[in-house]
């Protein structure tokens, strides 16, 4: 196995313990740079739809019902 | 001329022999995989739920 002697000299109640906090505390930054930094992360956090998405989708309601009427008036 | 194989009974400076090492390094290297799986499959639900590149 490769690097398996690594615990022939650094002791593994360092090694792991030192190996466990950089994956701690590097993907804790990236998490936390992320909902700095973006602002579509804190939203998702706060855990409702954005308004700019309830905007949108009440546009597309609006939008798309005067051409439904027109399609099924054509139709007739 | 040098040994190449090196004694499998030597204790090393941690107090560990070489097969003792590679018996952590192999549970070392399992729990990453496991914890490498379950951050794909959180990182699969967050981009099928949520805004993440879209």
């Amino acid at each position: 196995m490769i690097y398996g002697k690594l615990w022939c000299v650094v002791k593994p109640s360092t090694g792991i313990p030192l190996f466990l906090s950089a994956v701690a505390v590097s993907s804790f930054l990236v998490h936390y740079m992320l909902l700095t930094h973006t602002s579509w992360l804190p939203k998702y956090y706060e855990g409702k739809a954005t308004p700019k998405t309830a905007a949108v989708e009440q546009v597309d309601k609006v939008a798309a019902t005067p051409t439904d009427t027109i399609v099924a008036a054509a139709k007739q | 001329m040098s040994e190449t194989k090196s004694d499998p009974n030597k204790v090393w400076p941690t107090g560990l022999t070489e097969a003792e090492s590679e018996e952590i390094h192999r549970h070392v290297i399992q729990g990453t995989q496991i914890f490498g799986f379950i951050a794909v499959l959180a990182h699969l639900f967050a981009y099928i739920y949520s805004p993440w590149l879209k």
